[in-house]
């Protein structure tokens, strides 16, 4: 700390410094936290024009909608499902390159390729790729009339959504889990070979141990971006639909204060989601984070 | 380490290299042939300059390596096609390669577990070993709270636990320091004797070869240059790789021409009778060198290197680097000529070309063991 601190001998030079990034910070995302916290508690108008304090009246009015528990439960739900693939498949993806196996140097550039589309575009790619009649299920669809339409089966929108977002995770984590992998020395295998451990028990005794690290940022990564970034893939591939049966609680926010302009509603929806997301993450660090071994 | 424990105590293979080969491919050829034996029980040090497939050998006969050809037989068993963990063998690596997520015991332990031991049988090759390597109050620390001599000793017990005919080390002692190399040293010799496993033990460190080896195979580009006992590769180095490569300093080397009666330097000075012809090398020991008034040899001093108990003179006699190592306590004048005599059964004469030892070259005893490995 010592060597630092003398680096930089001037007072007002680290803040300096640091001012552009206060700055964005503040602007884009405290500020934003605080007026949603803020309009929770009031009753504002949908063009402007005052606002009226209501207490906890909008909590009372969107913990009673039976909308938002649904978007509650369909967001846990897709948290669960969709983030847990979203580590495990590219998990998988990042042990089989880091073998010698052929093929394996190529694979390791392509498989980070996704990471250059943005969300929206994905979006588009996979509303083709699971349209029931242009797509890669309808040679299945004509042998089974009705087994897959996500336009009409709210599950299976919900499995494309899901696919959508995994697909789209796979860059990050993998390079993530792969550079873990990497950097773990190959005298270790060499030792537990030694040991008698094949491969497989060297993936669960050696392997996935000694990238804990990596495997919970992702973990954490995954849990509340899950939440918040499949906004995207929503809009473009259903739409929230059919039925409602894929609107998520970060899709439902958006359609009730943009589209239904119930900015309270919203708000409180925006400040419950923000909790939520914060408790989950504390909650991980709590029971996860102190277990995870950073020694190598 | 009191009471001697013999509890773990293997039953030492021999380990038989026949034709064995490492190619990567057709120009990168690490190992052309190696045809070797190894004595169940012996303990055998690979030395060799970096790059010389000494570790290559080694992981190969350990599994971790295919061969690209010949045969390798443990216990008079082929293994060169199995797995490793079914050829009994153990190894010990350079940097330890401990489990940083397992405890010591767990580490000493996994092959065990791997293996299907029962828990309680488990804790008590644990205690056992535990106790033998004095790491006992140890067991439950993870390997980043221990020294490195204590992460040493535990990957030692991690290899001896269950008691394998085979026990490789790939240069061990090459991360710590010097003292602590002293005494693993020690320790490792000691733990050798009471075990019995056959030993191979992989250095580029020649006094770790010289006091721990049975017998020392120096391994040059693949090739074994000599396998011998440490005494033997001293006093009757094979070639001149080897003469070079063993002794602190290492042996003076000088280019030297016969004319059928006399080595000759190449400013004329006579260095040693012989009655061949033509171009040799012509080896001694700077500790060998007699430095005396009655001496026919002339050099200069250039340069002096006081070392407590031994003086090293630097001189230089017909263009060619000569060492003189000086007991301490002779006075030696460096402002004057000195006169030298190389006591003629204290030199090696090794052929021009091929750098191969003649043997009784002086009449003295010479190598009589030189091809015995084979």
């Amino acid at each position: 700390m010592s060597s630092e601190s003398s680096l930089f001998s001037h007072r007002w030079l680290p803040a300096l410094l640091l001012a552009p990034l206060m700055l964005l910070i503040v602007l884009f995302f405290y500020v934003p936290v605080f007026q949603a916290f803020y309009w929770s508690f009031f009753l504002e108008q949908p063009f402007g024009g005052g606002s009226e304090f209501v207490g906890l009246q909008n909590f009372q009015r969107v913990l009673s909608d039976p909308e938002f528990w649904g978007a509650t439960g369909r967001t846990v739900i897709f948290m669960l499902t969709a983030s847990s693939l979203a580590v495990i498949v590219p998990l998988m993806l990042a042990v089989a390159a880091d073998r010698k196996i052929g093929m394996s140097y190529p694979a390791r550039n392509i498989l980070v390729w996704p990471k250059g589309i943005a969300g929206a575009s994905i979006g588009v790619v996979f509303a083709f790729i699971f349209n029931p009649f242009v797509g890669l299920m309808a040679p299945l669809n004509s042998l089974f009339p009705g087994l897959w339409n996500p336009g009409i089966d709210g599950t299976d929108a919900f499995v494309t959504l899901v696919a959508a977002h995994v697909w789209s995770g796979i860059p990050f984590n993998f390079v993530i889990l792969l550079a873990g992998l990497r950097s773990i020395p190959p005298t270790m295998y060499q030792a537990a070979a030694m040991d008698g451990a094949g491969p497989w028990r060297r993936i669960f005794d050696v392997q996935l141990p000694l990238i804990m690290p990596q495997l919970f940022l992702t973990f954490v990564l995954e849990f509340t971006e899950s939440i918040t970034s499949v906004f995207a893939l929503i809009d473009t591939i259903t739409g929230g639909g059919p039925g409602g049966s894929t609107t998520l609680l970060v899709y439902k926010i958006y359609v009730d204060g943009f589209r239904g302009f119930d900015l309270s509603g919203a708000s409180t929806q925006t400040a419950i989601l923000m909790v939520f997301v914060l408790l989950l993450a504390a909650c991980q660090f709590f029971f996860l984070g102190r277990r995870i071994n950073y020694e190598r | 380490m009191t009471a001697i424990d013999l509890s773990i105590r293997a039953a030492a293979a021999e380990i038989e290299l026949i034709g064995v080969t490492k190619s990567y491919d057709a120009k990168n050829t690490i190992i052309p042939a190696i045809d070797v034996t190894l004595r169940p029980g012996e303990f055998t040090v690979v030395l060799g300059p970096s790059g010389c497939g000494k570790s290559t050998l080694l992981q190969m006969i350990a599994g971790l390596e295919r061969v690209s050809g010949g045969r390798i037989v443990i216990g008079g068993r082929e293994v060169q096609d199995l797995e490793p963990k079914h050829r009994g063998c153990a190894m010990v690596f350079q940097n330890y390669a401990l489990y940083p997520h397992m405890t010591v015991a767990e580490n000493m332990a996994y092959s065990l577990k791997v293996a299907g031991v029962s828990k309680s049988e488990r804790a008590e090759r644990v205690a056992t070993v535990a106790k033998m390597l004095g790491l006992a109050d140890y067991l439950t620390r993870k390997p980043s709270q221990l020294s490195g001599g204590q992460r040493q000793r535990v990957a030692i017990g991690r290899a001896i636990i269950r008691e394998p005919g085979v026990l490789l080390f790939d240069e061990p002692l090459s991360n710590l320091d010097a003292q602590l190399r002293h005494d693993m040293r020690v320790e490792l010799a000691e733990l050798h004797r009471r075990i019995g496993a056959t030993s191979v033990f992989v250095t580029h460190d020649q006094v770790e070869a010289m006091t721990l080896a049975d017998r020392i195979l120096i391994l040059n580009k693949g090739h074994i240059e000599q396998f011998d006992t440490p005494k033997a590769i001293y006093h009757h180095p094979a070639s001149v790789f080897v003469a070079k490569f063993i002794g602190s300093p290492p042996m003076n080397i000088l280019e030297v021409e016969g004319d059928g009666s006399v080595l000759r330097l190449a400013d004329g000075q006579v260095v040693a009778n012989y009655s061949g012809t033509g171009k040799f090398q012509l080896g001694i020991r700077p500790e060998d060198i007699a430095v005396n008034e009655g001496g026919s040899i002339k050099t200069e001093i250039r340069y002096r290197e006081d070392l407590g108990s031994h003086e090293i003179l630097e001189t230089k006699i017909a263009e060619q680097n000569l060492r003189i190592a000086m007991p301490f306590g002779v006075e030696i004048d460096t402002t004057r000529t000195l006169s030298l005599s190389f006591p003629q059964a204290r030199l090696h004469l090794f052929d021009g070309d091929t750098g191969r030892a003649i043997a009784n070259a002086f009449g003295g005893a010479q190598p009589a063991s030189v091809k015995e490995y084979q």
